[in-house]
Parts: structure tokens; C-alpha cells; sequence
């Protein structure tokens, strides 16, 4: 996406109204999100949406998303937001780090790390 | 930060868990190529669209402008194992950014504040607000060629850090290099040492 061409941009606030901010409780660009249980999604799905719910049936954190959308991270929340308000994806609540890194995944991390 | 084990239907998914980690320092330090380094992914760079609200520039030229603003952020992975994950993102480096900052920061694991000794005051912004919200920050001292070598120790007394902050020399367009400055991050946020 350029600065210059107006096209993209125009066709990206098709995509979220011209809003900057998702819908509902805020959640952080690294938040793993899951598609939503039974795969019974609607008919008229425009093509970014069935993208996401195809992709998020592994957990992918939202930074991903975007990557696979190919689409700025701030509008990729948008579309997540309205996904998630229609019951589409779940999408993680922050927790505690201190919480989330114990002795194992940090060797993990670790290990991963030094074997680049 | 980002930690969750779903429910998917009837099956249960592993844990997957994405750790952030920002790249912080002043204007043209190397905060892109460091990235560019050690990420397994290319869309790197992508131009975020900012709304008319918390920016409070541009209020001259108008509700357009305001709608295509953009900022630049750069992201990248490293993949650990399916479900661990380890994400970069580049700091913006302009003043009236510091709002993304607020966002970025948030549940960060920690940040690598990237200097380069022949002007180091500009990493002061990026170490002052670190400090101020206790997020676990080291310092990489990015050794452009030209720029005289400084010992760690120099660099820590001038930047005024306790003792505690790891300072290491690095070349951030070196693999190796950024993945110990990496690995000196993890272990500082977690293990406080
Ligand atoms: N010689 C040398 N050049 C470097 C090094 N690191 C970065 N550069 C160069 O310095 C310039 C700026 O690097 P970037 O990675 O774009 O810096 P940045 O911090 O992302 O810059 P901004 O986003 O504009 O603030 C580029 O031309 C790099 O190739 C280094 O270690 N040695
Ligand atoms: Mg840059």
C-alpha cells in the first residue's frame, strides 16, 4: 500500500466503515484468536471475513492475521472486532505475563532462539 | 502478550501463546534492519491507518487528510514451535506517535532500546519510558562502522541506567548478533538477570 494511490485506501474503509477502532473490549495485536465453534458461518461473508475464519482455526495472533490479509494491523482489528460481535472468533482477554511464561516455555523460547 | 487454550467445537487446541517484544530508539538507529534480521516473515513494514482521534496534528488541512494518515510500523515473527511464537515490532519513531507506543507496550514482555554512540541522547525518549512503566528494556548499542567503540559500562554511566540493565554491543544486520541481544532480553524479563 502506497501513500499516493487512493484506491487501496478507499477499498480498506469499505472494508471497516471508515473506523480505526474495533468494536468492544479492546484486545492487543499479539491476542490469539480461534474461530468460533461450528464452521456454520453465513452465506454472505464478504471475502476478508471467510479469510479470517479459514486461517483462525488455529490460534493465530492477530499481528498474523493481518500478514495473511495483507492488510495494515488497525483495520485487521477492526474486521476481528465485527467478527467477534457477531460471534464468529473468539478472541483472547489479556492476562498477567508473569503467568503465561513458565520455566518451560522460557527454555523453549530459549532453546528456539539459540538454534536460529 | 497474548496466552489462550480454545475450544474449538468439540476439539480442544494446544495453548498457544504470542510474546511481544517492541524495538525502540531514535530516528535511523537500525530499529527496520533489526527486524528485517531475524524475522521468518516479509511483510515487514505496513502503513497504518491512524483515525482522526488522539493524533492532534494535521487539524489544518481537514477531515481527508486526517483519514489517510498513516504510520509506519514495522512487524516480525520468529516461530519457536506451532502455538509459541515471538513477535518484533518496531517503535515509530516520530514524537507524535508516542499514543501507538501506549498500545504497543501494552503486555509487552520487554523492549530492546537499540543506541548508536555518536548520538546517544535519542535514546533517551525511548529509555525514559520504559523506565517509567517498569517494562524490562536492555540496551543495544548498534556499532555502525565508523562510529568509535565504547565499552558497555561507558554507555550505561552515560545513559544513567542502574546496574542492574543489561548493555550489549551489537551489529543489528547480523543474525547471530541480534539473536543474543534477543536472548539477553528473554532472559532479563523473566528471570530478571
Ligand atoms: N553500517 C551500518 N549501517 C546500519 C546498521 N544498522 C542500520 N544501518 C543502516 O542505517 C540506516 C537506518 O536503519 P533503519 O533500520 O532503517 O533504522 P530505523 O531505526 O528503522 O530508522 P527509522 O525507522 O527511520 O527511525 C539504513 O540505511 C541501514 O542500512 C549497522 O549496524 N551498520
Ligand atoms: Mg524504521
Amino acid at each position: 500500500m502506497t501513500g499516493e494511490d487512493p484506491g487501496p485506501l478507499i477499498r480498506l474503509y469499505g472494508l471497516t466503515g471508515g473506523r480505526a477502532r474495533p468494536q468492544g473490549e479492546s484486545f492487543d495485536l499479539v491476542a490469539i484468536v480461534v474461530t468460533a465453534g461450528d464452521p456454520a458461518e453465513p452465506a454472505d461473508l464478504i471475502p476478508e471475513h471467510r479469510a479470517v475464519l479459514a486461517l483462525c482455526r488455529r490460534p493465530t495472533p492477530v499481528a498474523d492475521v493481518a500478514a495473511h490479509l495483507r492488510l495494515p494491523l488497525n483495520i485487521t482489528r477492526v474486521i476481528l472486532g465485527d467478527l467477534r460481535r457477531d460471534g464468529l472468533v473468539r478472541i483472547e482477554r489479556p492476562r498477567p505475563m508473569a503467568q503465561a511464561i513458565d520455566e518451560r516455555i522460557y527454555r523453549e523460547v530459549l532453546d528456539g532462539l539459540r538454534s536460529l | 502478550m497474548g496466552y489462550a487454550a480454545f475450544e474449538t467445537g468439540t476439539a480442544t487446541v494446544a495453548p498457544a501463546l504470542a510474546i511481544k517484544i517492541l524495538i525502540a530508539g531514535g530516528f535511523g538507529v537500525g530499529k527496520t534492519t533489526m527486524v528485517g534480521t531475524i524475522s521468518e516473515i516479509r511483510p515487514l513494514h505496513t502503513e497504518e491507518l491512524l483515525s482522526d482521534r488522539g493524533i492532534g496534528v494535521d487539524d489544518t488541512s481537514g477531515v481527508e487528510s486526517k483519514v489517510t494518515t498513516t504510520v509506519a510500523l514495522d512487524f516480525g515473527r520468529i516461530t519457536i514451535r506451532e502455538g509459541l511464537w515471538l513477535y518484533l515490532f518496531g517503535t515509530p519513531g516520530q514524537d507524535r506517535f508516542w499514543f501507538m507506543w501506549d498500545e504497543l507496550a501494552l503486555g509487552a514482555l520487554g523492549a530492546v532500546v537499540l543506541a548508536d554512540t555518536r548520538r546517544l541522547q535519542d535514546c533517551f525518549p525511548a529509555v525514559d519510558y520504559f523506565e517509567q512503566r517498569e517494562i524490562p528494556f536492555v540496551v543495544g548499542v548498534n556499532c555502525f562502522d565508523g562510529a568509535r567503540r565504547y565499552e558497555p559500562g561507558k554507555v550505561r554511566r552515560a545513559l544513567g541506567l542502574g546496574e542492574h540493565i543489561p548493555v550489549v554491543l551489537c551489529d543489528v544486520r547480523d543474525r547471530r548478533s541480534v539473536r543474543d541481544v534477543l536472548t539477553t532480553l528473554v532472559t532479563y524479563a523473566v528471570k530478571g538477570a
